[in-house]
């Protein structure tokens, strides 16, 4: 095992020609990799994106509660049905969900504006979902998936796997001791690389959302303590007023390879013509509170520094065009 | 037959400054790690690498092609494509040539043949990782061409519980043995990317290159990227032969190139 016989090669899986096979290891050509990306379902974000989420490779969404990871994972299970030609994959999804219960009201409403261009009926038949509990139980479920992956129960392939959220799998289980958290990185390694392994056998996209918390102490240098290491293309990364960063450290953060940040912030606009608020002991009357959110690209190793401002509605979460001034 | 000269040279990595402090670009017969945390341009310098060692010998490059082992799924076809098209077009302007010239290089200065010239494999786990580095004894005794190996990142399957510790201490060093014996065979460089990790070490927390410890003594030569304020920066952390320094670098829509004092920023249209 350690010193194989010279002219001897392991095979690896992959997909030849659609079909999951076990292939002796040669080189590629960069030529042939796949290329195809999932649209975010809004030109304006897919700009941000140039064009997508890209296959064989794992997307991390990061932001606090409320921010809108969800909302965008369930516009990607529906963006996945889609042909190519509308930036879709024409696949089927999966999503792991580890906090409950999962969100099949906020789904169901997506679906209204889908419905009418959709080539696919059925949507709901192409979206398979599951729950775990902990990080045992993902890495079962990664291990059982292989055979969804390999002979999907609906007519088409799963391509895009979602995990919403990795940092609720890791919230009670582990304490702050070094031995703990080397447990801890260590599953982060074996998730990721189980992750990657999947989404280049299957060519497929992988998304993963992960909560935010605060910055602690230290300064942005080099070397410095508190987990202030900066990471990517910005020096600090705040939502609602507060600075934060991406949870489950600089370990995890070695697992992906994109990461976006979502990030929210109430700005009060003063509004002169309002009602008053007799009920209050509220002295500023008038004001009007309006959520500004913002998609940052923190690293990626396609895409150049970028933002941009988003909204949720109803129909889904969209881009806005930067006003000029 | 390669000359004395051809034999000494080195793999520019697009950045003036940070040739410099490598001692002219990265050297071949040599295994340099270059650590640093996601974000800060390890892939962006892999792939840089796979490129510029294809800048041929008439452009002062050696004309070779490259292995990228890719553990981690990061290369990016269009990225590589990018950057391809940035080194044949900075290297054209730097040798004045005219329209006509550029034509003429048609079939050789095309991005498209820069990717083909880059031999790709992409591993998922630590065994074939080995097998890789096992069958690139057979592939290079055919592919004479292949200047450089680029592993992305070296040790991110070794990052998982390992039941047996001295196993994975053990299989490491016996890699990174092969891939020294490969770059003296060869005459190739090998260019290892790694991650950070953090250690508490004398009361703080110090970012060091994951897995150090089993076998920090490998490599020949070690970079260090890292952030300065809002600037890459790059410092040669352990070498035989360079001196303590560092410089600044970018990342930029053509590749790796020198420090601007205004870092390239793209805001959405």
């Amino acid at each position: 095992m350690l010193d194989p016989h010279p002219t001897s090669f392991l095979s690896q899986r992959r997909l030849e020609n659609g079909k999951d096979a076990m292939v002796p290891i040669k080189p590629e050509s960069p030529l042939n990799l796949p290329t195809q990306k999932l649209s975010l379902g809004c030109p304006v974000l897919d700009r941000l994106v140039r064009g997508g989420l890209p296959v064989g490779s794992v997307t991390e969404l990061a932001g606090e509660s409320g921010t809108g990871k969800s909302q965008i994972c369930l516009q990607l299970l529906l963006a996945a049905l889609r042909p190519p030609s509308l930036g879709g994959l024409s696949a089927a999804s999966l999503y792991i969900h580890s906090e409950f219960p999962f969100p099949l009201r906020r789904l169901r409403r997506l679906l209204t504006p889908f419905a009418p261009s959709s080539v696919v009926p059925t949507p709901l038949d192409h979206i398979f979902v599951r729950p775990a509990h902990s990080p045992d139980d993902l890495l079962s479920l990664l291990t059982a998936v292989d055979a969804l992956l390999a002979r999907p129960p609906s007519a088409l392939p799963v391509r895009l796997l979602v995990v919403d959220s990795i940092a609720a799998l890791f919230r009670s289980e582990f304490d702050n001791t070094p031995a703990d958290l080397k447990r801890r990185s260590s599953l982060f390694f074996k998730i990721a690389a189980k992750l990657k392994e999947q989404a280049r056998r299957f060519e497929a996209v992988v998304v993963v959302t992960n909560q935010v918390v605060d910055v602690v102490g230290g300064s942005e240098s080099y070397g410095s303590s508190g987990n202030a290491i900066r990471v990517g293309n910005y020096g600090s990364l705040w939502s609602s007023g507060r600075r934060v960063c991406p949870a489950l450290g600089l370990s995890w953060a070695n697992c992906i390879n994109t990461r976006i940040f979502l990030s929210r912030s109430d700005d009060i606009v003063r509004n002169e013509r309002a009602l008053v608020d007799e009920e209050s002991d509220d002295r500023v009357h008038g004001t009007v509170v309006r959520t500004r959110r913002k998609m940052e690209m923190v690293f990626a190793p396609h895409l150049p520094e970028a933002s941009c401002e988003f909204v949720i509605v109803s129909e889904g979460v969209f881009g806005v065009e930067a006003q000029r001034a | 037959m390669l000359s004395e000269e051809q034999m000494q040279k080195r793999i520019t990595t697009g950045c003036d400054d940070l040739d410099t402090i490598l001692g002219g670009g990265i050297h071949c017969k040599e295994v340099t790690e270059v650590g640093g945390v996601p974000g800060i341009g390890k892939t962006q310098l892999g792939i840089q690498l796979a490129v510029n060692v294809q800048i041929p010998v008439e452009y002062g490059g050696l004309g070779g092609k490259a292995v990228y082992i890719d553990t981690e799924g990061s290369f990016m076809v269009e990225r590589a494509y990018q950057v391809a098209e940035g080194c044949i077009m900075d290297t054209l302007d730097k040798f004045g040539h005219h329209r006509k010239v550029i034509l003429d290089c048609q079939e050789q200065m095309q991005p498209n043949s820069f990717l083909a010239n880059i031999f790709y494999f992409r591993i998922c786990s630590y065994t074939e990782q080995i097998a890789v580095i096992n069958y690139l004894q057979k592939f290079l005794a055919e592919q004479k061409d292949v200047k450089i190996i680029i592993i992305d990142s070296v040790t991110f399957h070794f990052r998982q519980d390992f039941d047996d510790l001295a196993l994975r201490t053990r299989v490491l060093c016996g890699m990174s043995l092969k891939l020294m014996e490969l770059t003296k065979t060869y005459n190739l460089a090998v260019v290892l990317l790694n991650q950070v990790t953090t250690k508490f070490t004398e009361g703080s927390f110090q970012l060091t290159l994951a897995l150090g410890d089993s076998w920090s003594h490998a490599c020949t030569n070690r970079v260090i990227l890292y952030w300065n304020g809002n600037e890459r920066h790059a410092y040669i952390d352990k070498s035989p032969s360079l001196r303590s320094a560092s410089a600044p670098f970018s990342v930029t829509s053509k590749g790796i190139r020198n420090a601007t004092s205004q870092c390239k920023r793209v805001r959405m249209m």
